[in-house]
């Protein structure tokens, strides 16, 4: 039961989320002005496919409030409301109460989403809208035409209005012993160049032995070549034009009409006349859906949807066959010094080296599955800079690149939130208001740039505004006033040192909490989260020119390269994407600068940190040891350790929840022969040493 | 818990008069730490481990003394004598780690030997609030198991039943 709902919630989540991504479009569409039927359409059969499963697993609430916005969007599609901005609002609100919904149980007895009024609000925006003028009755068609096409026919003809297609009648006279294969014909004919709309027996009548057919088609096709193909004897192509309000932009081949445009309006028929029959010319809309279902089904048929957890669990048989892939090597190792079991040696050496292969693929293949690309995560922030701007009456445009960037799947779950934050941010305080925008000369507009680019293994994200900008004399003077450092330690402060201090815990620059960015949420808290992902954060500002702020992180947290060190007679694994280089460590060159030791090295000044002291464990080794650099984003340490014990792969695995919150220690790996190293957490590392004395001063004063 | 394949050979082979008094029954796995006679819930033991190699963990909390692989499952190991406050003595050959389920993780408890499984009838246990005076909270009280004609009273007839999360709980104050 429980599994499916979990498939339902996953399903779920990608339609919601697919719905975002359209309706983003559809925004964007009606921003440029450009046709957005087909959107308005994906959007429809998303809601509606919602609305289907949700009926299936028990989410009333959820199926009412698609149910609802089904309507809505079906007087959308159908023309009987115009897309406004406050109708795309109402439906970017429906995906947050989606969202919101389906975070709760379906079973639960009080529900913190207010269903009710938002179902007021769409009835509302539903009932304020007068019905669009109709496009259609610009066109010269017979009101009682008009009456009897089928929704789809009538959908089909605003469509083509809306593209700018022309339209045409074609009368035919057709030999009622003929008609038939004659009609046939015709749509052969036709089908190339032009869409039959449907076809209805002319108001004309005919005779006995023929009856005249007015037929409605929708073609892009030159009114000569349209002649060509379809007249022929007792055939009169009429080419529809619009009267005085054009809906899309006429087109300059639309002046070669065949006939001057007729009166705006044909007087409406005599009410007694009988209604024409119907003659569908295309499947009703009902079983067009099922079709487009069918499609959409057997697409996902190709897929699998994998709880991570499974992965993780198959990550962790192939740690457990790498340990045995090593035992094998050592007992080959063993029988090697054997003369006389040497050839076996040698084949099971052989059959090693293919199993260590395999082994390879098989986790790469894992890796690979776990892999999505950030796209998704930029989707939802697209919304919440629409809505963020909206909320402050400033016109953001948002740039992103390399949306098809991969990282874990676990990453992008633990990104959203900090990326939420910084995008928040980033409007809120970073962009200014159109009118001061001007005065400092700026376009009204702010431009939000969010990059994404895999570097080594690491993916790089940015975000970059053209806003005010961070100045680190405000910085200074705020953290002074909350005590944060002291006015010797701001004296000496440099301006990149002073932009730091916007992740120090209870900073804000705000004094009045903005109910957008100061949920007692603050750069510390983003910075924490991003750092257990195994990532760094930096800021770059210029006042007046905006913030680019960078988040480096690695590209997968299930299996990583790493470099065993020894210290005090334990091993540890520190990541390798984050060493630069391992060097011999000579004691006689250390110096001691502000409190901190540190070497020189190619010309560099590098802080190095004993790891023996700072974790308090007593080394004995004496001789030779070992300086490694330590790298990531912009921060860079020397970490003395007794010895280097190679480098292996590893798969990383959590600490309990009792060692959490253990500082400079990310998770531990099994090395086999039940030993056990811990895996040093080396963005955690650096920014304590780094920041020790800022820190030291801040804990001091609490 | 499939992982408890040692529990049948603990319990002591007894025979049951009255089926109906088990549910009155409680469980205990008993263990010895510095002389005392202690006792945690059996259904919150997931198994029973031989002293595995430990790996400290530097700048973690003092009663803890390190983490261990069990089955690729890192698991914290807890110095019972330091969280019990009793002299530290390091492990010797009876030594075991018990793994006991505290709400959402299961920690590793070093012990200085398991001593047995005791069902303990309603009236072979005396609650905290009975026993009165300072008990820590970690105390659910004493029990007292009657002498049985099928084993032997080594003198050991004070089990002092605990808790495991309040006791446990320390591990987060430091």
């Amino acid at each position: 039961m429980s599994d499916l709902r979990d498939e339902f919630l996953s399903e779920a989540q990608e339609i919601v989320e697919s719905l975002s991504r359209d309706l983003l479009l559809l925004d964007q569409a009606h921003k440029d002005g450009s046709s957005s039927q087909d959107l308005v359409n994906e959007v429809f059969r998303a809601v509606h496919t919602l609305k289907g499963i949700a009926g299936m697993f028990g989410y009333a609430r959820l199926g009412e409030v698609a149910h609802a916005l089904e309507d809505l969007l079906d007087d959308l599609r159908l023309g009987r409301q115009n897309l406004t901005t406050e109708l795309l609002d109402v439906l970017f609100e429906g995906v947050e109460v989606f969202q919101r919904l389906l975070a709760e149980s379906p079973d639960a007895e009080v529900s913190e989403v207010d269903i009710v009024a938002f179902l007021e609000q769409l009835t509302s925006v539903g009932a304020s809208r007068p019905p669009v003028e109709d496009a259609l009755a610009a066109y010269a068609i017979d009101a009682s035409v008009l009456a009897v096409l089928t929704e789809y026919e009538e959908h089909r003809l605003r469509t083509n209005v809306a593209k700018g297609v022309g339209l045409y009648r074609l009368k035919v006279r057709f030999s009622l012993a003929t008609i038939d294969t004659q009609l046939e014909d015709l749509k052969a004919r036709a089908k190339s160049i032009a869409e039959i709309i449907t076809y209805l027996p002319s108001a004309s009548g005919g005779d006995g032995d023929a009856i005249d057919l007015d037929v409605l088609l929708a073609s892009s096709a030159t009114p000569a070549t349209l002649e060509d193909v379809l007249g022929g004897e007792g055939a009169v192509l009429e080419r529809l034009t619009r009267g005085t309000s054009p809906v899309a932009p006429v087109r300059a081949t639309e002046h070669h009409a065949l006939v001057p445009p007729p009166p705006v309006r044909t007087p409406p028929r005599p009410t007694s006349a009988p209604p024409a029959p119907r003659m569908p010319s295309e499947p009703p809309l009902a079983k067009r859906e099922v079709t487009a279902d069918q499609l959409s089904l057997r697409s996902v048929a190709h897929t699998v949807r994998v709880d991570i957890r499974k992965l993780d669990h198959l990550m962790n048989v192939v740690g457990e066959l790498a340990i045995v892939r090593t035992a094998v090597m050592r007992l080959t190792e063993k029988l090697r010094g054997r003369p006389e079991l040497r050839q076996l040696a040698i084949d099971l050496h052989r059959i090693n080296r293919g199993f260590e292969r395999h082994l390879e693929e098989l986790q790469d293949g894992i890796l690979d599955v776990r892999m999505v690309p950030l796209g998704q995560t930029f989707d939802r922030l697209a919304r919440i800079v629409r809505q963020v701007a909206r909320e402050h009456d400033k016109e953001v445009a948002l740039v992103v690149t390399g949306a098809e960037t991969e990282i874990d799947k676990l990453i992008v779950e633990e990104l959203s939130d900090p990326l939420m934050h910084l995008i928040r941010n980033a409007i809120d305080h970073g962009i200014e208001p159109p009118k001061t925008r001007e005065l400092a000369g700026k376009p009204p507009g702010g431009t939000l740039v969010l990059n994404a680019y895999q570097k080594g293994n690491h993916v790089v994200i940015e975000i970059e505004d053209d806003g005010a900008g961070i100045n680190p004399q405000v910085l200074i003077e705020t953290a002074i006033r909350r005590g944060i450092v002291s006015e010797e330690a701001a004296a000496d402060m440099g301006r990149d040192e002073a932009l730091q201090l916007i992740f120090l815990p209870g900073f804000s620059t705000r004094l009045r909490a903005s109910d957008l960015s100061g949920r007692g949420v603050g750069m510390d808290v983003v910075k924490t989260n991003i750092g257990r992902l195994g990532g760094v954060i930096d800021v770059q500002s210029e006042v007046g020119t905006g913030t680019k702020l960078t988040i480096t992180l690695p590209v997968t947290l299930a299996i990583i390269s790493a470099l065993l060190v020894r210290v005090a007679e334990r091993e540890y694994a520190l990541p390798i994407t984050a060493v630069q280089e391992a060097i011999v460590f000579d004691p006689k060159r250390v110096r001691r600068v502000e409190g901190r030791e540190v070497v020189t090295l190619r010309g560099e000044t590098l802080t190095i940190c004993r790891l023996d002291e700072l974790f308090r464990v007593q080394s004995k080794a004496r001789g030779r040891r070992y300086l490694v650099v330590v790298a990531v984003g912009q921060k860079r340490m020397g970490l003395v350790v007794d010895g280097l014990e190679g480098q292996q792969d590893i798969v990383i695995k959590a600490l309990g929840k009792s060692l959490s919150r253990v500082r400079g220690i990310s998770g531990a790996t099994d090395l086999g022969d039940q030993r056990v190293a811990l895996v040093l957490d080396a963005p955690g590392l650096l920014d304590e040493v780094l920041s020790s004395p800022e820190r030291a001063l801040h804990e001091g004063r609490r | 818990m499939s992982e408890l394949v040692k529990r049948p050979t603990l319990v002591p082979a007894r025979p049951t008069s009255a089926e109906s008094r088990a549910a009155s029954l409680r469980e205990v796995l008993a263990f010895a730490l510095a002389d005392e006679a202690y006792g945690f819930p059996l259904a919150r033991v997931r198994e029973i481990l031989k002293l595995p190699p430990i790996t400290p963990v530097p700048r973690a909390p003092r009663h803890v003394l390190g983490i261990v692989s069990v089955r690729g499952v890192i698991t914290t190991v807890v110095d019972l004598r330091r969280l019990m406050r009793v002299e530290e003595r390091p492990p010797e050959k009876h030594a075991r780690i018990l793994l006991v389920d505290v709400g959402g993780e299961v920690l590793g408890a070093l012990v200085d030997e398991v001593l047995q499984v005791h069902r303990l009838a309603e009236d072979e246990v005396e609650l905290a609030g009975v026993v009165g005076g300072d008990l820590s909270d970690h105390v659910i009280g004493v029990g007292r198991p009657r002498a049985r004609r099928d084993q032997d009273q080594a003198g050991r007839e004070l089990i002092v039943l605990l808790d495991p999360e309040p006791l446990f709980a320390r591990l987060e104050r430091g």
